[in-house]
């Protein structure tokens, strides 16, 4: 019925819009009018699908094929404006209508096929189109996205790697059918980042062999849980472990909380978080467990496990390790924010982008036509580095998936590091970039229908949830010093995450810069690479005095946070651009080249003007601090030119992009406003087809 | 108004109306035709005077398509300048400035249903036959409907597309193909009212044609657009094996459906190379404007042409149009047989140093409903 009508809608559309003999006697007053971006702006002098192979790959089928799989389906709200067909949820509804549309689009998906094998089929191939599925259908909507993530990257993650062959054989196949719908109870009220600290306590009965599961204070309740509010049927606990009295510390384990009707289970209460600033097609909520018994089977149990008579035994007897190896799930969740923050940032540029090649502002000289958005130099300023850096920063995910999906033992602390590095720096940007580009739209910015505003409230929790920004970067800082202090004592060079630089001699940095040097993937290494050095030297320097001082080692991380904070960023940034240039690399001489090499000097060049430990610790001098400065200015007329293709390339369909990216005009025209009547009209008229649908 | 002309042409005052005219082949069109046509839509698209535009055709179809038989024998270059010529007419008519109405009398195939649907106003009738059978002939779907079928309903354009299932007048207006449903009775007289009119505004033109219209043709008891659910759930699958399977998991779960049955025929019947080509190339079609579509079956095209990767559009040809003997030998023979690698070479630009993509003409005054009319 909603597709015959909304046919009949966009034919009415058609019809209304156009032509009307009254407005041509109007016509010798000068109007705005819309002019398609890719009519007036130079063709593209690359091959747009080539730059979108580098940034998407493999995936690339699959990902067109989940936006057919959405565009087809009136579950995801199709509308017309101004010729064409745009779709995303409607935001203006309650918050338990957005969750329940949010799960009627998984169940339309689950019954096309869409998630079939994604937990059942094993090896790099699988995991890494499981990580396209979780991305992409975000692209449509955050809470899609965030939902699907819950359930199968953090309730299916945990099944796959913390559980064993029993829990993998019950537990994998209902969850791809929903059968079992999963959430994960880790974070509580009073602990989140600090997972190590959570106050749930399991103890267990050998006389009936199960686990009794408790929340002995408010402090405890379980929060922000995806999918508890409303939906999920069973739940990954993280409690304390006790054991005759003796705390094995967290583990975790699986609990039903909801029959097979909806109902809660006894001795489980739930609550609802409540209305957020964004996701609220996600049911976060609280549980509290009242001394729920659960089988002893139900421990995921792949690094310690308690035996029927209730004895404690673990392959891993470090606590800090066994610790690291529960979180594992934890880390495709950073591997899929950093990704997905990518396609987010991709949404909103492509948006101003295109607004800023169509809208006009002011004209230079009087009787002269206002000028495009994106030919003032201090609109490329604004919008052309962050295109720069999201290609970056994209072909950096794409390195972290591929990491993340070939990982093996000796490999597994570097993903860690480069995950946290990535997520931190992707979703920072992706914030940012969503901001500018709100601005950048002006007043349109604005309205929920063009995305851009909206988005920012829908993805501000990316900088929080897997872990607070902050805390990345400090943990990046400490694994960096543990990485070169092991190598001392060892006295042998160092060797992974990319700090063989440090083996070598400090790069000099030329006195007086030039345009054409700063241009250079030499330069632009050896300064990154100089900055990475030096703050990791002076870290350790740092560190090692306050500990000879007699300081405990959790107080000196406390107090040299600032430092932690730059060394985390430089090793970020020197990551980045080392996956760019690998990524060049692979691309043969030509247009697409040229191209690619100017968004790297972009992205360098911008991190230069941007951060200010280059003038604070003076591996920039101020004269070349202002060389980079003017040099920022041309980038942008040069990348300019490109800027339409360069949005083009990044693959999203136009109906996921916003009216203001097309035609405007008509988007808002007094006609589109008069459709809304007509179509109560064809209500009647289509009402016939909609009995045989 | 010369007598043997392919295309005929009829003055009335502002309006003009464009026949084909070669009615002892159901209206295919020829080299000559897409030549003449676009030159009369180029002409009528400038000239002041004009302010409305009427196709139709002479005799018992409205258009068959391309004369695909002549092709075949034909070098591939030959080819490809009546592909770049047809879809050149097929981007002008969608994008045209002018308010222009097909009568869709009979038969609409291929081509011929492109010509049509690419405008503003598709007027279908009772004996209104539409389909676009390529895969059955070793071809694809294309003359821009890769964009025009995957904006139907649902999945409903992936069935069309892959299968060649025939619809009528009702059904193409219950998909939105059609804009309006006149009864075959009173097609004559909303001509006259057209002419008469000597208006080209659309809103005038629509209530025109609403007056003359049949607001519910009731579609036939057997018609597809009943199966929708099913062909939403089998024809959304990734790949045309899923496809297949699906409906063969429906036909499983139901006794003696003959439409199932048919559906699973008819993809069975049509050549393997076809069918991936022709999915891909819908789905691709979502994502794209219709000028993007049409360069990129331009390239589908001339490749097929080239005949380098498949030969399965001259034997359909063979099979079809030539020898009939119904029985073409595809090769490869079987879905499994067609890796993405073949199916890839498609989609690239052609290896040849004459060949270049398609070029349309820049249109300065794309309306928004220009752009999209389903």
């Amino acid at each position: 019925m909603d597709r015959v009508n909304f046919r009949a809608k966009v034919l009415t559309g058609h019809l209304k819009n156009h032509h009307n003999s009254t407005i041509d006697l109007l016509h010798t007053a000068q109007c705005v009018n819309y002019s398609p971006p890719e009519l007036c702006e130079p063709p593209s002098a690359f091959n747009t699908k080539a730059l979108r192979k580098l940034l998407d790959g493999e995936s690339m089928d699959e990902i067109d094929y989940i936006f057919n799989l959405m565009i087809q389906s009136d579950l995801f709200c199709p509308r017309e404006r101004g010729g064409k067909v745009f779709i995303s949820p409607d935001f203006n509804k309650s918050m338990e209508h957005q969750r329940e549309m949010t799960m009627k689009r998984i169940n339309y998906l689950r019954e096309q096929g869409a998630f079939d094998g994604w937990l059942t089929r094993k090896g790099p191939d699988a995991e890494r189109s499981g990580f396209t599925r979780g991305i992409t259908f975000g692209v449509y909507d955050h809470s899609l996205g965030i939902k699907l993530g819950v359930h199968f990257f953090l309730w299916g993650g945990a099944i796959q790697f913390m559980g064993t062959k029993r829990h993998q054989d019950k537990w994998l196949k209902p969850t791809e059918t929903y059968e079992v719908i999963g959430c994960f109870a880790m974070t509580e009220l009073g602990h989140g980042s600090n997972v190590r600290g959570i106050e749930t306590i399991t103890r267990y009965d050998a006389s009936t062999q199960e686990f009794i599961i408790t929340t002995p204070c408010e402090s405890a309740q379980k929060y922000w849980i995806g999918g508890a509010a409303n939906h999920a049927t069973h739940a990954v606990v993280f409690s304390q472990l006790k054991i005759n009295g003796v705390n094995q510390g967290v583990h975790a384990f699986i609990a039903q909380i909801r029959d097979a009707n909806g109902n809660i289970c006894p001795n489980v209460r739930i609550a609802d978080c409540g209305h957020k600033i964004g996701l609220n097609g996600v049911d976060n909520g609280r549980i509290w467990f009242d001394n729920l018994r659960i089988p002893r089977e139900n421990l995921l149990n792949s690094v310690a496990d308690v035996s029927p008579d209730g004895q404690y035994s673990s392959a891993i007897k470090d606590p800090d390790q066994r610790f690291a190896a529960f979180l594992a799930p934890l880390l495709s969740g950073r591997v899929t924010i950093a990704a997905g923050s990518m396609n987010i940032t991709k949404i909103g540029l492509a948006i101003a982008v295109r607004y800023s090649l169509s809208r006009r502002a002011f004209s230079i000289r009087p009787n002269e036509p206002e000028v495009l958005l994106l030919d003032y130099p201090s609109h490329q300023r604004r919008l052309l580095p962050l295109v720069a850096k999201t290609y970056a920063l994209s072909f950096a995910s794409e390195y972290l998936k591929n990491i993340y999906v070939n990982r093996t033992r000796q490999s597994i602390k570097t993903v860690h590091v480069v995950s946290s590095a990535l997520k931190a720096t992707s979703t920072w940007h992706g914030m940012r970039t969503l901001q500018e580009c709100r601005e950048a739209c002006g007043g349109q910015g604005l309205k929920t229908e063009n995305h851009v505003g909206h988005l920012k409230s829908e993805f501000d929790v990316q900088l929080t949830f897997e872990g607070d920004n902050y805390v990345l970067m400090q943990q990046i800082s400490k694994a960096l010093l543990k990485e070169i202090l092991a190598a001392k004592r060892r006295n042998k060079p160092v060797k992974g995450l990319g700090l063989e630089h440090l083996n070598k001699p400090a790069p000099i940095i030329p006195s007086h810069l030039t345009s054409s040097a700063l241009r250079t993937a030499q330069f632009q290494t050896d300064i990154f690479c100089l900055r990475e050095r030096d703050l990791l030297h002076r870290f350790e320097t740092e560190v090692s005095q306050r500990e000879a001082r007699g300081e405990s080692m959790e107080h000196i991380f406390t107090v040299t946070y600032q430092i932690a904070e730059d060394l985390g960023r430089a090793f970020s940034d020197r990551l980045v651009l080392q996956t760019f240039l690998d990524v060049e690399a692979t691309v043969p001489a030509g247009s697409l080249k040229d191209v690619l090499g100017l968004l790297r000097s972009m992205y360098t060049t911008i991190v230069m003007e941007e951060d200010a430990s280059f003038l604070r610790y003076g591996y920039l001098s101020t004269d070349n601090a202002a060389v980079v400065r003017k040099e920022v200015l041309k980038l942008c007329s040069e990348v300019r030119p490109h800027a339409l293709a360069l949005v083009t390339s990044f693959g999203i369909p136009d109906a996921l992009l916003g009216p203001i990216a097309f035609n405007w005009i008509d988007a808002n025209a007094w006609s589109s406003v008069k459709d809304n009547d007509t179509i109560k009209d064809n209500d009647t008229v289509f009402s016939f087809f909609s009995n045989m649908l | 108004m010369a007598p043997t002309s392919q295309v005929l042409t009829k003055h009335s005052s502002n309006v003009r109306t464009i026949i084909l005219n070669r009615p002892q082949q159901l209206n295919a069109l020829t080299l000559e035709m897409v030549s003449q046509l676009l030159e009369l839509l180029n002409a009528y698209e400038e000239d002041p005077s004009v302010k409305l535009v009427i196709m139709k055709g002479e005799g018992r179809a409205f258009c068959a398509g391309g004369d695909v038989a002549a092709l075949a024998n034909g070098s591939w270059k030959q080819g490809a300048v009546f592909f770049s010529r047809a879809y050149t007419i097929d981007y002008l008519v969608a994008t045209y400035a002018k308010t222009q109405v097909s009568l869709i009398r009979g038969i609409a195939m291929g081509g011929g249903a492109a010509l049509a649907i690419h405008g503003r106003f598709r007027v279908v009738t009772d004996n209104t036959l539409f389909a676009m059978p390529e895969t059955a002939l070793g071809s694809f779907p294309d003359v821009g409907s890769s964009y025009y079928l995957s904006r139907l309903p649902g999945f409903f354009g992936e069935y069309v597309g892959l299968t060649g299932a025939r619809l009528d007048g009702a059904e193409m207006l219950a998909c939105g193909l059609a804009t309006h449903f006149v009864p075959l009775e009173k097609l004559s007289l909303l001509e006259d009212a057209l002419c008469k009119a000597n208006t080209g505004d659309p809103e005038i033109i629509n209530n025109i044609i609403h007056d003359f219209s049949n607001k519910n043709p009731k579609l036939k008891e057997k018609s597809h657009y009943f199966r929708l659910k099913t062909i939403n759930s089998c024809f959304s699958r990734r790949t045309v094996e899923e496809i297949i399977s699906a409906l063969e998991e429906e036909e499983a779960d139901r006794n003696m459906d003959d439409w199932i049955s048919w559906t699973i025929q008819a993809l069975k019947k049509a050549s393997p190379t076809s069918l991936k080509i022709s999915l891909r190339s819908i789905r691709a079609g979502r994502l794209q404007g219709v000028r993007q579509c049409l360069i990129r079956e331009y390239r589908i095209f001339c490749t097929i042409l080239q005949g380098k990767v498949c030969k399965d559009f001259f034997e359909g040809c063979r099979a079809l149009l030539l020898d009939k003997d119904k029985n073409p030998k595809w090769e490869p023979s079987k879905l499994e047989l067609v890796s993405k690698q073949m199916v890839d070479s498609y989609f690239a630009p052609l290896d040849d140093e004459d060949w270049e993509d398609l070029k349309l003409p820049v249109r300065p005054n794309l309306t928004s409903y220009a752009i999209s009319k389903l």
